[in-house]
Parts: C-alpha cells; structure tokens; sequence
C-alpha cells in the first residue's frame, strides 16, 4: 500500500506493519497486518482493517484500543506518528460497547452494554439513561467482590442471584444506546424487557430471611471500609481499569447527596435508592436502633404489600394526580350546589359509632380486679363504657376521649387474647385501659377505630375499612406461627426478614411482630412511593448515614485511624472505639491537593488548619475522588435546564491522571 | 354604674346582632359567626377558663377595648370581603343587589339591611361629582372596563356566588372561638378573639398590629404553667385553640406576649449548633453566606437533619425526688440513652422517648423545687397533661447552653422543616414591619389609600353604586379603630396622654399623620395622589367629631322612622354644611405638610370634599342609634353605622369610666 518493495521484498521507504487483532475473527486467528506510514490517520487504518476483514456488519462502534498504553485510539484524524504508534503496538479492533452484568442497588443482576471507551463517569450515565436513572452522577461502578470471598460467604446466595439473572438478562434494547429520556418508552418494546422495567421500579418482594442471613455484613468500621476500596475511577474508561467483557459489575448510589428526588420522573431511581437503603439497614451498614428498627420494618412490609399489586406501568405520583383530581371534582361539586351540602351534612351526621360488649380493665395500684364486661360505645373520638346496654341511655361510668391517647396492640393469637392497650391523655396524666376483644374481626374494628380516634379522626374516614384489613392481615402473619410450628422457615417468612439478623436473634417472631405492627399504624396509610421515600428519609435522619469509611494514617500519626467522608463533612474517627474525633466542614475548605508519589492526601481548611493522611484501605485516588465529587455535586443548580459541568468533575476528582 | 354596665353589655350584643345582620345582608363570608354562637361566646367566657371566663360586663375596660377593636376589625375585614365580593359582581344594578340581600334576611331587619345600599346611594351622589373636575384622578386609575357580561352569565355568576357563600357560611357556623387574654411584658392584658383556624403565627400578626411593637422575630406567644413551673413558646404554627383546650376550667396558664430570642436562634446562628465544637459553647461567627448554606443543607434536603448532640443530662427518676445522671443521645425518631454497661453505638441504645405527642417545655426554678442539681430543665409531658404525673419526664442541664441545646435540637427532630418554614415566615413579617416602620404613623391611611383606589378605578369602570359607599364606610371604621387604638394604650399606661383634651390629642394625630403624604407625592407611585386623601380626611373627621360627640343634634330624629327611600334624599341636605367646616379644617391643617405642586394643591380639595359627606352622617347615626335604644329597639337602627355604633359603645366606656373614677 505504501512505499516501494525491493526485490528481496523488503520495503525501503518509511512503512512499516502494524499488526491488529480483531474479536469477530474469532479468538484463534492471526492478527491482521497491515502496511502504514506515520503519517496515516487513524481512520485510514481503520478503513483498512474494514476492508481487509471482509465481514459485512456494521463497524461504526468499533475503535483501536492501545493494549500496552491501555489507550483508545478514538480521534480518526491523528496520524500513527502523533499517537506515537510503533510497530510493536498491539491493537485492538474492538467495539467501544461491551456487555456488563452490573448488580443493582436491589440486588438483581441485570446485562447491559456499557462504553468501555469513554471515562467511567460517562458509562455511568450511559447505562443510567438506559435503566431511566436520573442524575447519574451521584452513581457509580464498583468491582465485584473477590471470587473466594463470594465462596466463602456468599456461595449460597449466588444460587439466587443467577436465578435472578435470568430476567435481568433481557435488555436488548439497552444495546442501541439510544438516549431515551423521560418515560421509558424503550421499555415498552416486549413483553420481556417491561419484566425488567418491573424489577427496576418495584420492589422485589420475594426476599427470604436467609438473603439476609447470606449477605455479608459488615462488623465493624474497617469492614464497612473495604467496600470503598472498589470503586471505579471515574475519569477513566472501563477498559483503561482492566474490566472485561461481561465482567460483574455492581451499581451503586455513591454519592449520598441525592438531589432533585421527583416521584414523577424517579420511579426506578427511587425504587433503587429504596432498595440500597433497605440493604443499608438489613445488613447494617448503617447503624439503626431498635426503635427505627421497627419502622423501617414496618415501612418494608408496607411497601411490599403494596408491590404485589403495583403497577409499574402506571407512572410513579399517579397517586397525586388522583388527590388533585378528586380534589378539582369535590370542588366542582362543591360549587355546583346545594345538593352536596345536604350529603355534606348527612356524611357529617353519619359518623359510624361500634357498640358492644367488651371486658375492660383499668390497672391500679393495689387492685384485684380483672377484666369486667362493660356494653362500651365507640363514639366519635369517644369511649364510653356502661354497665349494662340497658343503661347505655344513662351516665356512662366513665368516658374516654381517645384524641392523642396511644395504642398499643397486646395480641396473642394462640391464647386467643385481643387486647387493645389505651394510653389515655388527661390533665392529671395518662390512663392506661385495656380493651378485651372476643376474635379478631372485633378486635379489628376497634382497633382500627381507636387509632383513627388517637389522631383525631372518626370512623367514617375513608381509610376506615383499609386500617381493618390491615390489622387482619397483620394478624393472619401472627396467626402462620402457630398454625406451623413445625416449619420454623415459614414462621420466619412472617417478619423475620424484615429485620436485620440482629434482631431477628434477638426477638421471637411472636414478639416482633406486634411491635411492627404498632409501628406500622403510623405508615399505613402511605401510598407506595411516599412509602419508599419515608424509607430513604429516615435512613437520611441516621446519624451514620451518608459516611463512606476509609482506613486512613493520618500524618504524624501512628495507628490506623477511620476516615469518614460525608457530603458535608470530614470525619476523623477512632478505629477501636469508634468515636468522632474531629469534623472538618467542606465549607470551611480552602484547597486539597494530592502527592500521587507518596499516595498522600493534605487539606488546608480555614484558620491555617491543615490536614494530612495516607489511604491505606483504598487508592488515594479514591479518598480524592470522593472528595471532589461531593464539592462537585454541591454546586449542582436547582436550575434543571442546566447540564452537568463534566469538565469540572474530572477536574475536581481526576488528579494527574485525568490529565 | 349598673347602667353603664348593661349599657355596654346590651350595646354588645346589640353590636353583635348588628353584624350578624350586617354579614347575612351583604350575604359575604364573614368571620363572625352567627347570633347562635354568640351565645357559645358567652359559654366561653364563663366556661372556659378560669381567667377568661369572666362574663363580658365583668371584662376591664380595656379588655372590652381590645375586643371591640377586635370586633371593628372584623367588620372592616367583611366589609373589604363585600367589595371583593361585590367587584365579581359589580355589574349588578344597586337596586338588585339590595333585593337580593334583602331577600336573604328576615323582616324584621329589612328596614337596617335595606339601610345599608341606600345610604350608599346617597353617597354615591356626593362622592361621584368630585372625581370628574380632578384629572389626576383619572390618569392613575387603571380603567379597564370589565366586559359587560349578558344577563345569563350574570345569572349564573351570582349562582355560583351565593352557593360558594353559603358553603362558607355553612364552615364558619361551626367555628369555634375563644377570648384569650393574652399578658404583655408591662404586666397589661390584651384580650382578643381567637378562632379555632388561627394558628400562633396569626395570633401574633394580630398582636403586632395591636401593641405597635417591632414584629422581630422573636415575639412569640409563651405559655406558662404555674402550677408544674414550665412554660414554652408556641410554635407559629401550632394551633392555638387546640393547645388552650388542653387547659383545664380551673387552670392558671397564662399565655404571654413577648420576645424569646431562643425561638429562631438556631436560624441566625446555625453554626452553634451545627458546626458547635464539642463542649464549647462559643458563639463562633459565621459568614451570612456559609449560614444560609448550612440551613439549606440541614433543613432543605430531602430530610432535615438534627443537630448532633449527646452528652451526660440528670433525669428525675420516676415518682423519686433524686437525678440520676445518664448519658442521652438526641436522634431524630426520639432520645435514647446509653444503658449502663454497654456502649453508645446505636445498636446498643435504649429509647427514653419518642417525640410524637409531646411538647417540650423549660422547667423553671426546679433547683427549689424538685431539688434538681441545677435550673436548667427541660421537661417533656403530653400536651393534655396538667398535673403532676408519672409520665412527665423532667431532665436538667449542666449549663445554660446545653439546655438551649437540647431544646432546640428537640423542636427540629420534633418539627423538622416546618420551624424552618416558620422562621421565614416571621422574617418576612418582621421585614414588611420594618419596611413600614417610618410610615406606621400613616398605616391605616395606607391602607384605606389603596382601598380607595380600587374603588375609585371601578366607579371608573362603572360599578361606582356600590364601592362609593366603602370609602366613608371604611375610613369610617378606620377612625373608630384609631380612636379605639388610642384608648387601650392610654388605658394601659402606654401613653400618657389623655382623652380628657380630646381636640388636642388628635391635633397630635394630625401632626404625626401629615408628614408622610409628601414622600408618597414625591414617589410618584400611581396610587399616590389618592393617598394623601385619608389623613386629611382622617383629621377632617377627628375635628368634626368632638363637635359631634357632646350635643347629639336632636334634627336628626326624624330621619330615623324613615324608610329607605327617604334616606337617599338626607345626605344631601347635610352636604352644604359641613364642606366649609371641612375644607376650613382642612385649610388649617393641610398647610404645614410641604407646599405641593400646583395640580397636587388642587386634589385635596376634591378630596376633602369626597370626605364630607361622612361628618353629618355621624352625627345622623349617633344620633339614631341612641333614639332606637332609649325606645327600646334593638339592633334595627344601627342603619349603616357600625361605626357610630363603635363610638356610641366608645362614649358609654367613657361614661362608665368617668363614673367609675
């Protein structure tokens, strides 16, 4: 092609070979060889490789990859001589687009094509856009664990994550790359990929207490660490950091500064972000106690509940659209006439009341008294008792307005007892009555009655009859226990998964149960996606929230010592104790810079306070780039129009190397 | 002095009545409540509580006072609410609309309802002339004449009218409302009527217009406990009704007005208890760029964030007299503590107390009594809790400081976003307050100025029946507000001068009203040129009414029995005099403020003669009201006074104190 051929069939002018290997070859065959001068560009060769294979496909998404350099060849218009290709290079003519099985923030694998070529920020928002993940940004890449680590913990939960892989392998629309944005119509197109869509928006409801048990849970701060040490970098592409062709991947919210949450257009994103809380707190990544223990419980049975039903096809904040539209048509009507107003009246003076007989016990200081049968009449917000139906005309021996009482459920099915524990407010303080119901289906209704009333409501609201459901099916989880004793997996199921393994030993599903319930009055009535983000904010409201843990050595220190990096904040923490030991605001941050030689991290904040430390746990690049990206992400603009600033970003997390 | 009494109780009631007429007439949204409730009033008052269950003769004059400005306040407001009301359908000939209303009423208050348009059209003669000589009037007024509507649409729009109104009455008919005496710091009481929609933020924006203070943000509403030695701010948007009905009959709870800077500290300074260095309590100053950054961040996310704060409290023990020291942790789903043995992971902590259905109070002087280690308690008990009990939780401080700390950190782990919400609220109030604080003095001109323009621009556009009557009406109530204003104040001390030399307090009033209306010319606002209006008006008014008041010029009588019709032709055979008195006052006094331009020199006199109709009219309406009552009829000769009314109950205080004293 270039240059002139002597008689020995030497060349003697400035061409030299270039050998490429090429996949669709097939793995075996010899790489091609081809004849270039330094001043081809990289486009010519490509057209020459193009040529020579002679398969007719479409080639437009491969590119040359460097292997010594780990380097793209991606600007067509340099020349072999400014790339500095030499003939020893060995290339690659590979497609810029490779699959990955990437395991979500619920831990589903799914396949799908990432860019092995353009920097891992990029792949991010390449597969972001695909799964319909708004504000990629705050996502990234880590590896998968090592592989012994896998056998030696997680062997049996493998099983199920392949099973599960199998719907999360269907994705073909995801290899177009094509930039959907807003509703997902992409997956619309079969039948398999709106499976996928529906593992991507709800919630997986088929979890078992041994996932949990199975996942590895971290102990202490040094193991919560390590996790850290497995992301990506950012700034560079997935092939320049050695990842493979199908290689597992895992996706995750990196960045806890999550930004803009919109039930209308977030469905998957918050689905997602729900799920990596809900792991957080059943694996204990982040510390909760008993008592939030019990409402992320309770928030987990709802929200699954409610996934059983859903619809993923219905877009997420239907539900406000449906306020908004009873409230426009309860206006209309309003405004249309005098015939509401009657029914106004007649719902206002149709307050359903309960009447029947209950046994009452009201415990005193030195009393001997049990349960008494009373004929009560549930009322309003009222309780009032009375000795007999027959005096019920009368003085009632005592009334109780329930408003702002507390109720507390005391329930034990096997010994058949319904008791309802009232915490009445009074100026003199709180009474405490119990409520004895005959069976369940009383025991409901009062119940749910007596809530309503502690927050002030009557009967006749409209989320009445759903409380009674609710706390029949709460009872029919207690009433499983007994009916097997003999399967302690399906006593389990009840609500045993529901919490971390902590207090699944710590409390007997007969005692857990009763205390999600209570807990559960107060989220009952949420729909699902308030329900994810009450999830996510009371994960938010944990003190240990939103801190990534390094394994640092601080400068001029001795021991390893923790890091803690926040979206708002430095922690420096002890490793044994576990105590803070100083906070460093990123406010008060002047400049940060890296000594990529003796891998150091200094920081000079406000006041001539200068800090210094070495990763030991992670790259430092990694410590960087979780600094840089959370002063990255806190200039992000309410304004939505505005795109990201990617050059800032590689700026503030890159270092030298993305230079 | 029994007289006076039942004068003042029957005058109230009648004024009560009168209102009640008054609102089904217009047959607006009002916020008094029907004549049935007024005797739930009483059932308040008596009922209630201990200190505001005096019966209303038993309120102190000031009280009454207060009330009553309360009460004009209420007129104004449903009267303002009628010309909304009354714009939307302003094409109504005047005719129809005093049918209509007429028809809403019974007959026995036809003659006083059918009072109100007539008169209106009465002074819609007066009024109309002046606008067209003055061209300033014209050119500011925006006249867009609305599109005259066809008869059905009128229909239908009058329909849909009456319906809404109907609706709304039918809520306020179930409104319940208090008087709460409210303590200020010079140790006076104000009382005012509080509704059961009125949350604290409401109530103080009603206190800031009525103790004319600065309106920081800090004023806040206290509630005390003398019994269990606690006491809180209400937060702003806490419903005040619901927390006084916690009280019991015979409680001694106080409510107080007064300033807390503990309330908002957490928004000014946000670094103390955010960036706050363990164990240090300095007042470590932050840039105002780094604060509303910190607040965004803690209070704007998708959760808010509590202040972390943990440390070594003393906790009353259950039922016993000694506090034991633990180590407590604030989160934000309640307070734990670290259980003795383990450590203070969070796996490892108890719950002390969850914050749903709790109030968080200060406990003072508990070193007295409960022999507490200091006096810096925080106690946490059930809103409806009054008395001693097991189930108040009583923690003390070390320090000053701490305590702050953890009440502050309690009401954002309790309230979350919603203090935030409210502090900016208050900020916005207190800035509006400062922003006004050189025109206080002229605030209810302001007002009424604005109110006139309206006005003025739709009797542009054609609806002047109507709205003409609201100018004079307004500015009406407006003085006996002021007048009413005035009194509390010298009642309580505040100022020291009294009615006795009444033309010179309001000569006072004119001094201190004239000064403004030069900054409004000079801003050349379009609204200006009517601004200038209300104080001269306002002092026109004042002079005339100390003539007024003594000798209620017995002419009058006959218009009384009159029907409606006659009324049109009274106002102007009153007319011719007073517009010299007027306009002589109004000479006097209008030259001190700065010599206006030419043009501007010309509209007071229009104005001042818009203005005069309103004098005679008062002196007709004293005059009536009293006729009625010494013979014995109730509210129905009220006529279109409400006002003279006020000043007739203003005259029988006076009375009352003069003989009292």
């Amino acid at each position: 092609m270039a240059g002139l051929k002597t008689a020995s069939g030497d060349y003697i002018d400035a061409s030299w070979e270039l050998s490429v290997a090429v996949e669709e070859l097939g793995p075996e065959a010899e790489p091609l060889t081809l004849r270039v001068t330094g001043d081809v560009h990289i486009g010519g060769i490509m057209l020459q490789i193009v040529d020579k294979i002679k398969v007719k496909q479409n080639w437009s998404d491969h590119a040359l990859w460097w292997e010594q350099k780990k380097l793209w060849l991606l600007k067509t218009n340099w020349t072999v001589d400014k790339y500095g290709l030499q003939a020893d290079a060995r290339l690659r003519y590979t497609p810029q687009h490779k699959p990955v099985r990437l395991q979500l923030p619920n831990r589903r694998m799914i396949r799908v094509h990432a860019s092995f070529s353009e920097p891992v920020f990029r792949a991010v928002a390449g597969i972001c856009r695909v799964l319909s993940i708004r504000h990629a940004e705050e996502l990234s890449l880590l590896r998968a664990p090592e592989e012994k680590d896998k056998k030696k913990r997680k062997g049996p939960a493998l099983g199920t994550e392949d099973e599960f892989d199998l719907s999360g392998v269907v994705l073909p629309a995801s290899a177009e790359q094509q930039p959907f944005r807003g509703m997902p119509a992409h997956f619309s197109d079969s039948p398999a990929t709106e499976a996928c869509y529906r593992m991507l928006s709800v919630s997986w409801t088929g979890l078992t207490p041994e996932h949990v048990l199975k996942m590895p849970r971290p102990s202490n701060l040094v193991e919560k660490a390590q996790i850290n040490s497995r992301w990506l970098s950012s700034s560079r592409s997935l092939m320049q950091q050695d990842v493979r062709e199908n290689e597992q991947l895992w996706l995750r919210f990196k960045y806890y500064s999550f930004f803009d949450l919109e039930p209308k257009y977030d469905a998957v994103r918050i689905t997602q972000l729900y799920e990596q809380a809900r792991w957080a707190v059943l694996l204990e990544e982040t510390e909760s106690t008993e008592e939030e223990m019990m409402v992320f419980a309770a928030l987990q049975y709802h929200i699954n509940k409610l996934s059983l039903s859903a619809d993923p096809t219905e877009p997420a904040g239907e539900q406000g659209m449906d306020d908004l539209d009873s409230a426009l048509s309860n206006l209309q009507v309003k405004l249309e006439g005098g015939t509401s107003t009657s029914d106004m009246l007649e719902n206002l003076t149709a307050i359903p009341e309960l009447n029947d007989y209950l046994r009452i016990f009201r415990p005193r200081k030195l009393t001997l008294k049990g349960y008494k049968q009373h004929w009560v009449v549930f009322k309003e917000t009222s309780i009032s008792y009375y000795k007999s139906r027959e005096e019920a005309l009368g003085e009632p021996v005592q009334q109780l307005n329930l408003k702002g009482c507390e109720v507390v459920p005391d329930v034990n099915i096997s010994g058949q007892k319904f008791c309802i524990r009232l915490l009445v407010p009074s100026p003199e303080g709180m009474s405490e009555v119990y409520l004895r119901c005959e069976d369940e289906q009383q025991y409901a209704r009062w119940m749910a009655g007596c809530r309503l009333a502690a927050k002030g409501r009557t009967m006749a609201d409209s989320t009445y009859q759903s409380e009674v459901q609710n706390i029949l099916s709460f009872l029919q989880l207690q009433r499983a226990s007994p009916d097997a004793p003999a399967a302690p997996d399906a006593e389990a199921m009840g609500t045993q998964w529901l919490v971390s393994p902590r207090y699944q030993k710590k409390f007997k599903p007969k005692q857990l149960t009763p205390r999600i319930l209570e807990a559960h009055q107060n989220v009952a009535q949420l729909s699902l996606t308030e329900a994810k983000m009450r999830f996510i904010q009371a994960w938010q409201s944990l003190p240990d929230f939103g801190i990534s843990y390094f394994v640092v050595r601080f400068k001029g220190s001795r021991k390893d010592e923790i890091l803690g990096i926040a979206n708002n904040r430095l922690i420096r923490i002890d490793l044994a104790v576990g105590d803070v030991v100083k906070t460093w605001r990123y406010s008060n941050m002047r400049q940060w810079n890296v000594n990529w030689d003796i891998r150091q991290v200094a920081i000079e904040f406000d006041e001539h306070i200068n800090v210094a430390f070495s990763s030991v746990s992670a790259g430092c690049n990694i410590v960087h780039e979780y600094i840089g990206g959370y002063i990255f992400l806190s200039t992000r603009s309410t304004d939505k129009g505005r795109g990201l600033d990617e050059e800032l970003f590689y700026k503030l997390t890159g270092g030298h190397e993305a230079l | 002095m029994e007289q006076t009494c039942d004068d003042i109780d029957e005058m109230f009631s009648n004024l009560l009545g009168e209102m009640d007429l008054l609102t089904q007439s217009l047959g607006v949204e009002t916020v008094q409540p029907p004549s049935p409730k007024e005797s739930n009033k009483e059932y308040n008052f008596t009922v209630g509580f201990k200190d505001l269950n005096e019966s209303l003769s038993a309120l102190e004059d000031n009280d009454l006072d207060a009330l009553m400005a309360d009460l004009v306040a209420d007129l104004t407001e449903a009267e303002q609410k009628t010309l909304q009301a009354q714009k939307t359908s302003s094409h109504y000939p005047q005719s129809e609309v005093t049918q209509s209303s007429a028809g809403v009423c019974a007959a026995s208050s036809y003659g006083y309802k059918s009072n109100v348009p007539v008169t209106t059209t009465g002074r819609f003669e007066d009024d109309l002339p002046p606008p067209p000589p003055d061209p300033a009037f014209d050119l500011p007024l925006p006249p867009p004449p609305p599109e005259p509507l066809t008869q059905e649409e009128l229909e239908t729009q009058a329909k849909a009218d009456k319906i809404k109104l109907a609706l709304e009455k039918l809520k306020e008919a179930k409104i319940k409302k208090l008087v709460v005496k409210v303590h200020m710091n010079d140790n006076s009481t104000k009382s005012l009527m509080v509704d059961e929609r009125q949350v604290a933020r409401d109530v103080l924006d009603n206190l800031f217009e009525k103790t004319h203070c600065d309106c920081n943000v800090d004023w806040c509403l206290y509630e005390i406990y003398p019994e269990l030695q606690i006491e809180r701010f209400f937060e702003d948007h806490e419903n005040v009704i619901e927390i006084l009905s916690d009280w019991t009959r015979d409680s001694e709870n106080k409510v107080l007005f007064l300033e807390k800077n503990e309330k908002y500290a957490v928004f000014k300074n946000p670094q103390n208890f955010y960036v706050a260095n363990k164990g240090k309590n300095e007042g470590k100053e932050m840039n105002e760029k780094n604060k509303e950054f910190l607040l965004e961040e803690s209070f704007c996310g998708t959760s808010v964030i509590v202040p972390e704060l943990e440390g070594a409290l003393y906790l009353k023990e259950d039922g016993k007299k000694s506090w034991k020291r633990r180590y407590f942790l604030l989160r934000a789903s309640g307070i734990y503590y670290v259980p003795k043995g383990k450590t203070k992971t969070s796996r490892d902590l108890a719950c002390f107390i969850q914050f749903e259905n709790l109030n968080i109070y200060y406990g003072t002087q508990y070193k007295l009594k409960y022999k507490a280690p200091t006096d810096y308690c925080f106690v946490l008990k059930h809103p409806q809790i009054q008395k001693e009990s097991q189930y108040i939780k009583y923690l003390c401080c070390d320090d000053q400081w701490t305590l702050q700390q953890w009440v502050t950190g309690i009401r954002i782990a309790k309230y979350g976003k919603t203090l935030y919400d409210n502090y900016k609220r208050a900020v916005q109030r207190a800035s509006l307050a400062s922003g006004w604080a050189n025109l206080a003095t002229v605030k209810p001109a302001v007002t009424a100025g604005s109110s006139l323009t309206d006005i003025t621009g739709t009797v542009q556009a054609n609806g002047q029946i109507l709205q003409s009557i609201l100018p004079a009406s307004l500015e009406a109530q407006k003085h006996t507000e002021m007048t009413k204003d005035k009194k509390p104040n010298d009642v309580n001390g505040c100022r020291s001068v009294q009615p006795t030399s009444q033309p010179q307090t309001y000569q006072n009033k004119r001094a201190s009203i004239k000064p403004p209306p030069p900054q409004r010319r000079s801003s050349a606002v379009s609204s200006t040129p009517l601004l200038p209006v209300q104080p001269k008006h306002g002092s026109a008014v004042f002079t005339s009414d100390p003539v007024t008041f003594p000798p209620p010029p017995p002419e009058m009588a006959e218009d009384l029995p009159p029907p409606p019709p006659d009324f049109c032709e009274d106002p102007p055979d009153f007319v011719p005099p007073p517009p010299p008195t007027c306009s002589s006052s109004s000479e006097d006094l209008l030259p001190p403020p700065p010599p206006p331009p030419a043009s501007v020199s010309n509209k007071p006199l229009p104005v001042t003669k818009k203005v005069v109709p309103l004098p005679p009219k008062r002196q007709v309406n004293t005059e009536r009201t009293e006729e009625p009552k010494s013979m014995g009829l109730p509210p129905s000769g009220g006529g279109s006074g409400q006002p003279d009314l006020m000043s007739d109950l203003m005259k029988a205080l006076q009375k009352k104190r003069g003989n009292t004293s």
